[in-house]
C-alpha cells in the first residue's frame, strides 16, 4: 500500500489519527517532565508538533521560536502568516507572524495565551538573543532542555508513522532503480544525483534527506567514504555507491546499494561484497530491543573489520533521530521495540574499491524487521536475490 | 572562454572577476571577520549555522533536511589572531585544499551529551577561560558543557563581515546564479497544461546537477496565485500568502505561477523569481504585460537612483513613487533583501524594521540587492519576478538575467 495518492475509501497513512497521536506523545513527555511550555526551534520537532506542511530549507538553521506548545491550552501555536498548510487544529488565532525587527516577534510570542504565565518552559536549543527573549517574556523561568524529551516522544512510531516511513522507502528504492538505470561509464556523480531527484521528486516528493546518494570508489590508491557528489566522470569497472533517501510528509526512507559501471563485478568486487553482506548482517543480528549501541560496536568487531568510517546505525523518523551509534558516539543507547534504524555496513579495500550496504529496520524483540527491499546483488546477475 | 558580464565594474577599486578566485575569495573572508573579532573585541566564534559555517570556513557539505545536517553539523571556531579558523567535520572531501592540517579536526556533535567533553577539550585547546565568545546556537549540551566563558551573539561580527561582499563574492553569486537560470529554461519549456508543481521541480532539480550546482537549497515554489486575493490563503495580515510550499498540484490553462528558487552552489545562494503561465502558447493578456510593465518600471525607479551613499528609505520611496504611492512588496517581506551564503541576509529594504532603519541603511560597493517587488491587479493575479544587482563603486551591475518570459525581455 505504499503509494502517494489519496484512496476514496481513507486508506494509506491516516494523517489527522497521526498528528492526533504526535501530540498525545508530546503533552505525554510534558506532563512526564513538568514543562508547562515547549518553544521548538528544530525543524522536524516544529513538524512533530505542528503537522503543518512548510517550506522546505537545506541545512542547520539557528534556533528561533517557531512553534510553541501550551501544556494547560493544549494548543499549538505556529510562525506562519497564513493558514497553507496548517491542519485544521491550529486556528487561525494560533498562528503568528513573521517579522524581521524582533520586538515584533517578542510581541507577537507576549500574545500567547499561557505563555508568559508559565514558569517551566522547555526548548529544543537556545541562543544568546532568544535566552534574553524568553527570561524577559516569563519572570522567574525555569529553561529546561526538551530535545531529549522530543526525541523519546518521536522514538516510539505509531503504525501510521511506520506506513508514512514505508512510503518513503518505496520512493527511495524508486531514487534508487533510477541511478542504477543511468549508471554507465562516463557519467558523473552529479548527473547521477539529478537522476535520483527527478526520480523522486517526479513521484511527488522533491526533498531529499541529503544530496549525499551517490560515490564512486577508486580502483587504485586509498578508499575513502565521500559524502560530495563530484563531477569527475565514473569509470568502466568501479564500483559506485548508491545511497538515496526519500521524505514523505517529513517520514524518511533510505536505502544503500553498491553498484558496478559497466559489466559485471571482477571477482575480487565479489569478495569485497561477500564482505560487506556479511558485516551488515552481523549488525543486523545485533539489532534487537534491549541491546544498547554497545552490541552493534561489539558486533562490528566480531567481523574484523577495521574500525568503522562512518556511523553504524542512527534512527530514522521525521528525517535524522537519535540514537547515533558511530563516532565513538552511543554505545550506551538501548534500543527498544518499535525503534526504526538506519543500519549501514561500509567496507574497502584498495585495488578494489569500496561497498556500502544500508538497511532501513524495525527493532523487534528478535531479528528486525526489514523495511528495505531493493536488490543486494548485482541487476545482470542471474539472481535478483543476493547469494554469497 | 570566460563571459565578460561585469565590464568595467569595480568593487573598492577592483575589478569584478568573470569566475571567482574562492582561494582568494575565503582568505578576504577571514580578513574580514578578523577585523570584525578585532573591533568588537571578542576573542573568538563558535559556529553551527550552515549559513554561518561555510562563511567562516569555506567548507563544503552535501545538501541535507534539518535533523541530519543538524545532527552532523560541520562547527566552526574561528580564534582572533589566527589566520585560518578551525573546521570540525566529518565531511573531509568539503574541506578546502588551503586549510592547514593542524586546523581540520573531527566532528564534534553539539546535539549530543554523549561526546561533548571533546567540545569544551577542543575550546579550550583554542582560548582561555573567561575568552568572550559569539556564538550562533547553543544545544543544551553545549550549556551544560562549555562554561567559563562569556558567550554574546556572533550576529554582530558576521553581519557586519558578510553585508559587504568581495569582487570574488559577487563573482560566485554571479555563477550560482547562471547556473539557476539555465536549468530553469528547461523547466519553463516544459511547462504545459497537466504536469504537476512537482513536475517542474524533477525537471529543476535533474538540470542544476547536470549543470554541475554543489547543492540545492529550498524546495522550488511554482505557486499558482488566485485572481484575488480573498481567494488566496487567509493570512494573519491581509496581504497575499507567498511563498507557499509545493504539491503535486496539476497545472491547468491560464494558471498564473510565481517561481521562486535558489540553489546554494560554491556555498553562495541563488535566487530565482519569475512569473509564468500556463499553457502550451503562454501569451500575456495587456493587462498582464501592464504588470509587467510596472514591475519593470518600479525596478528601474530604484536602480536609476542605486548607488553608494543612497540609502534603502530612498530606494523605498522611489518603488513606491513609481507605483503610484502603493506599496510595491509584500507586508511580511521587503523591496529587496541581501544573499551570499544564506538565501535572505542584509541589507533589508521596506521590513518592518521601519523607516528609520532604512534610513540609516546606506547602500555601500559590495553590497547585494535582490529586488522582488510586486506588483497585484486584483482580479486578475499580479506580476512578482527577482533582479539580483550588486552596487559597485560607481553605481550598480546586474547578477541576473534578463528574460523573463513570456513577458519578453527587458535590460
Amino acid at each position: 500500500m505504499t503509494g502517494v495518492m489519496a484512496l476514496e475509501e481513507g486508506g494509506r497513512v491516516d494523517f489527522t489519527r497521526l498528528r492526533q497521536e504526535r501530540r498525545r506523545a508530546l503533552f505525554d513527555v510534558m506532563d512526564a517532565a513538568g514543562l508547562e511550555v515547549l518553544a521548538l526551534g528544530r525543524a522536524a520537532n516544529v513538524r512533530y508538533a505542528a503537522g503543518a506542511r512548510q517550506l522546505w530549507r537545506t541545512g542547520a538553521h539557528p534556533f528561533a521560536p517557531l512553534a510553541v506548545v501550551i501544556r494547560a491550552t493544549e494548543k499549538v501555536h505556529l510562525l506562519s502568516s497564513w493558514d497553507e498548510g496548517v491542519p485544521s487544529e491550529i486556528g487561525r488565532e494560533d498562528l503568528y507572524g513573521l517579522f524581521w525587527d524582533p520586538a515584533h516577534l517578542i510581541a507577537g510570542l507576549r500574545e500567547i495565551p499561557g505563555l508568559v504565565q508559565a514558569h517551566r518552559v522547555g526548548t529544543d536549543s537556545l541562543t544568546p538573543f532568544f535566552g534574553r527573549v524568553l527570561r524577559d517574556l516569563v519572570p522567574g523561568i525555569e529553561l529546561v532542555d526538551a530535545a531529549p524529551l522530543l526525541a523519546r516522544a518521536r522514538a516510539h512510531k505509531s503504525a501510521d508513522e511506520i506506513a508514512a516511513i514505508e512510503v518513503a522507502t518505496s520512493l527511495a528504492e524508486a531514487g534508487l532503480a533510477a541511478m542504477e538505470e543511468a549508471l554507465r561509464p562516463g557519467i558523473t556523480e552529479r548527473a547521477l544525483l539529478g537522476a535520483y531527484l527527478e526520480a523522486v521528486a517526479g513521484l511527488g516528493a522533491p526533498t531529499p534527506p541529503s544530496e549525499s546518494v551517490v560515490f564512486a570508489t577508486p580502483r587504485q590508491g586509498p578508499v575513502r567514504f565521500r559524502y560530495l557528489a563530484g563531477t569527475r566522470t565514473i569509470g568502466q569497472g568501479e564500483l559506485v555507491v548508491l545511497a538515496p533517501g526519500a521524505l514523505y510528509a517529513g517520514y524518511e526512507g533510505g536505502v544503500a546499494r553498491t553498484r558496478t559501471a559497466g559489466g559485471a563485478p571482477s571477482p575480487q568486487a565479489r569478495a569485497l561484497a561477500d564482505r560487506c553482506h556479511r558485516a551488515i548482517e552481523t549488525l543486523l543480528g545485533a539489532c534487537r530491543a534491549g541491546n544498547v549501541g554497545a552490541d552493534l560496536y561489539r558486533a562490528w568487531e566480531s567481523t574484523g573489520e577495521p574500525p568503522p568510517e562512518i556511523a553504524l546505525a542512527n534512527g530514522v523518523g521525521i528525517g535524522t533521530e537519535p540514537p547515533l551509534v558511530g563516532f565513538g558516539r552511543g554505545a550506551d543507547a538501548r534500543l527498544n521495540e518499535g525503534d526504526v534504524l538506519s543500519v549501514q555496513a561500509w567496507v574497502s579495500e584498495e585495488g578494489t574499491g569500496g561497498f556500502l550496504l544500508r538497511e532501513l529496520v524495525r527493532i523487534g524483540e528478535d531479528d528486525p524487521e526489514l523495511l528495505t527491499r531493493s536488490a543486494r546483488g548485482e541487476r545482470n546477475e542471474r539472481s535478483e536475490r543476493w547469494t554469497p | 572562454m570566460a563571459e565578460d558580464w561585469a565590464g568595467e565594474a569595480t568593487i573598492g577599486g577592483l575589478a569584478i572577476p568573470s569566475e571567482p578566485d574562492m582561494v582568494r575569495l575565503r582568505a578576504d573572508r577571514q580578513a574580514k571577520i578578523q577585523a570584525q573579532l578585532e573591533s568588537q573585541k571578542i576573542d573568538a566564534l563558535v559556529l553551527l549555522g550552515s549559513g554561518n559555517v561555510v562563511y567562516a570556513t569555506g567548507a563544503d557539505s552535501p545538501g541535507e533536511d534539518s535533523g541530519r545536517a543538524g545532527l552532523f553539523r560541520p562547527v566552526a571556531i574561528v580564534v582572533r589572531g589566527e589566520s585560518q579558523p578551525h573546521l570540525y567535520t566529518a565531511y573531509w572531501d568539503g574541506v578546502p585544499a588551503e586549510l592547514a592540517a593542524d586546523h581540520v579536526h573531527g566532528p564534534l556533535f553539539p546535539d549530543l551529551d554523549d561526546g561533548i567533553t571533546e567540545f569544551a577539550a577542543a575550546l579550550h585547546r583554542h582560548v582561555g577561560l573567561g575568552a568572550v565568545i559569539g556564538v550562533d546556537e547553543q544545544t543544551h549540551p553545549m550549556l551544560r558543557a562549555l562554561d567559563g566563558f562569556e558567550w554574546t551573539d556572533a550576529s554582530n561580527v558576521l553581519g557586519t563581515a558578510k553585508i559587504i561582499k568581495t569582487a570574488d563574492e559577487i563573482s560566485a553569486i554571479r555563477a550560482a546564479q547562471r547556473l539557476t537560470e539555465l536549468a530553469m529554461e528547461s523547466a519553463r519549456a516544459a511547462l504545459r497544461p497537466g504536469l504537476r508543481q512537482t513536475d517542474l521541480s524533477a525537471i529543476f532539480l535533474r538540470r542544476i546537477f547536470e549543470l554541475g550546482a554543489t547543492a540545492n537549497a529550498i524546495d522550488p515554489i511554482w505557486q499558482v496565485m488566485a485572481p484575488t486575493r480573498a481567494e488566496g490563503p487567509w493570512t494573519i495580515h491581509g496581504d497575499l500568502a507567498f511563498p507557499t510550499s509545493t504539491t503535486d498540484r496539476i497545472l491547468r490553462e491560464g494558471d498564473v505561477i510565481w517561481v521562486d528558487a535558489g540553489i546554494c552552489h560554491q556555498g553562495y545562494a541563488s535566487d530565482y523569481g519569475r512569473t509564468w503561465l500556463t499553457s502550451a502558447h503562454p501569451s500575456p493578456t495587456d493587462r498582464q504585460a501592464t504588470g509587467f510593465q510596472r514591475w519593470r518600471a518600479v525596478v528601474d525607479a530604484a536602480r536609476d537612483i542605486l548607488k553608494p551613499g543612497v540609502s534603502a528609505l530612498e530606494l523605498g520611496q522611489a518603488a513606491i513613487a513609481a507605483n503610484d504611492g502603493v506599496r510595491p512588496w509584500l507586508e511580511h517581506f521587503y523591496l529587496a533583501h541581501g544573499i551570499g551564503t544564506d538565501s535572505a541576509e542584509m541589507p533589508l529594504i521596506g521590513t518592518d524594521l521601519g523607516d528609520a532603519f532604512d534610513a540609516s541603511l546606506i547602500m555601500s560597493p559590495g553590497m547585494v540587492l535582490v529586488f522582488e517587488p510586486v506588483i497585484w491587479d486584483d482580479g486578475f493575479a499580479g506580476y512578482r519576478s527577482e533582479d539580483v544587482v550588486a552596487v559597485t563603486d560607481t553605481g550598480w551591475v546586474q547578477l541576473s538575467g534578463y528574460r523573463y518570459d513570456p513577458f519578453g525581455v527587458a535590460s
